[in-house]
């Protein structure tokens, strides 16, 4: 069905009400940190939204891909969540994801009401696990649902660092395209996978430790 | 080659049964209800080709103290690799501690670690561990870890992390941190503070990156814990003997 690319690009478009502009994947907490030593290493944007790829993302690709099975095969997504929460340490970063996972079901019930066979209204659920919802009415494919992940996640690191670091922004939309490997890589990894337990459970140590100094911090310009 | 330590509480003795694989488990004194058992290295360790692999098992209401007594150096492999498999069954409201040593990844090395941890609702179980990459002056070898836990019916704790020396640097796993030191409890909860990592299910982690072990301020929190872990424990025994004694009257 063509209208899959159209769903595609709708759901991977900032402009899409979902609260995505909130969301810096960890950069701003990274970079208070250091990353990108105010300016003179602007590569590390790069590298961390790869590391990022290769681990913490690569477990919500995974969650989204087995959710999207379970809701298309008329399966309760109670346990994909439970295996997403085993995987996510960090109390501040499964906080964030549910907060978003809440806007982005309040928007899908509106566009796609047969979500709410599958997702309680207005409730607290991870974000990987309302898109795989939402990849399943809509009849995204596995592959689709696992690169949409990806990109949304690397485009988040990158769109970030725009305000966060002195970046200029056709270096910034060259680096996503040098990442484009890394989210085939991505889905190459997670496409296949069925079983909740099967997700793999890559961990960033780093990236929990700045997430839960994010959640205290007073002054942010992202809420994660 | 497998070390095995099992203990079971009983009512008159508990149960403790030995034994030695590439490391050598050793019974230590300790208090009543407490088997304390130390590990000590039985030959050279960890050289290409190891395959150390340690079974806990402990049963009952009993808490089960592993000691380790030296840190363990994975020396350079030339190319081969080695295994470290810790797999840990807590049954009946057993409870463990172990402290584990600096686990030392020296340039060259390449090893692959293992944990699994199978708790019954109702055990507990606190466990230091610190990897550390490279001895002084080097960058460290290779190393990856797998982490399962489950706490009853459920998943508690799904952790992989690859520490290969191409992959740990980045701003996401260790920045420039050689060294990941955690405490991590299951079963149970650390207290609330902001780099205390609360797990969706009942466990905690509380984990440090440093560039140096011994700077890392894990020591005193285990200290602390163990404290006050050893007063409520006895507690706890003293509550279960208490009920022990009532069913038996009942039942008589």
């Amino acid at each position: 069905m063509a209208t899959t690319e159209l769903v595609l690009m709708t759901l991977a478009d900032a402009r899409l009400p979902t609260g995505g502009h909130t969301q810096s994947a960890g950069l701003e907490a990274a970079v208070r940190a250091r990353l990108g030593a105010k300016g003179n290493k602007l590569q590390e944007v790069v590298q961390y939204a790869r590391d990022r790829l290769r681990t913490v993302t690569r477990v919500e690709a995974g969650i989204a891909v087995v959710a999207r099975q379970l809701a298309s095969g008329g399966q309760e997504i109670g346990p994909v969540e439970a295996a997403w929460a085993a995987r996510v340490p960090s109390q501040a970063l499964r906080a964030a994801s549910r907060r978003q996972g809440r806007a982005y079901s309040r928007l899908a019930t509106r566009v796609w009401p047969r979500v709410t066979d599958f997702l309680p209204s207005d409730t607290e659920i991870a974000r990987p696990v309302v898109v795989g919802v939402v990849a399943a009415v809509t009849g995204l494919s596995a592959e689709q649902t696992a690169r949409l992940v990806g990109y949304d996640d690397a485009q988040t690191v990158v769109a970030a660092s725009l305000k966060l670091l002195p970046v200029d922004p056709a270096e910034a939309a060259g680096w996503l395209t040098a990442l484009h490997p890394d989210i085939e890589d991505l889905v190459a990894d997670v496409f296949g996978l069925t079983r909740p337990g099967d997700v793999p459970a890559y961990g960033a140590p780093l990236v929990d430790v700045f997430a839960q100094q994010h959640s205290i911090e007073r002054m942010r310009l992202f809420h994660a | 080659m497998l070390t095995r330590i099992e203990v079971a509480a009983d009512r008159v003795r508990d149960r403790c049964v030995l034994r030695t694989g590439d490391l050598s488990p050793r019974r230590l004194p300790a208090p009543d209800g407490t088997v304390r058992v130390a590990l000590v290295a039985a030959g050279a360790l960890l050289l290409a080709g190891d395959d150390v692999r340690i079974e806990v098992v402990a049963q009952g209401r009993l808490r089960l103290d592993i000691v380790e007594t030296a840190g363990t150096v994975a020396y350079a492999m030339r190319g081969g690799s080695a295994r470290w498999d810790v797999d840990v069954t807590l049954t009946g409201g057993a409870e463990l501690s172990w402290h584990g040593e600096p686990f030392v990844v020296a340039e060259g090395a390449d090893v692959q670690r293992s944990t699994a941890l199978t708790l019954d609702d109702g055990c507990r179980a606190l466990i230091r561990e610190s990897l550390v990459l490279g001895r002084y002056g080097e960058a460290g070898g290779r190393l990856r870890t797998r982490t399962r836990s489950t706490l009853g019916a459920d998943e508690l704790l799904a952790e992989d992390l690859d520490l290969s020396p191409g992959h740990r640097s980045g701003w996401a796993i260790l920045g420039g941190a050689r060294c990941l030191d955690s405490l991590t409890a299951l079963g149970h909860r650390l207290p609330d503070a902001p780099q205390t990592l609360q797990l969706e299910g009942t466990g905690s982690i509380a984990r440090r990156l440093v560039t140096e072990q011994h700077t890392s301020d894990l020591g005193d929190l285990w200290t602390d814990l163990q404290h006050s872990s050893t007063t409520s424990w006895s507690a706890r025994r003293h509550e279960s003997e208490r009920d022990a004694t009532c069913c038996a009257k009942v039942a008589e």
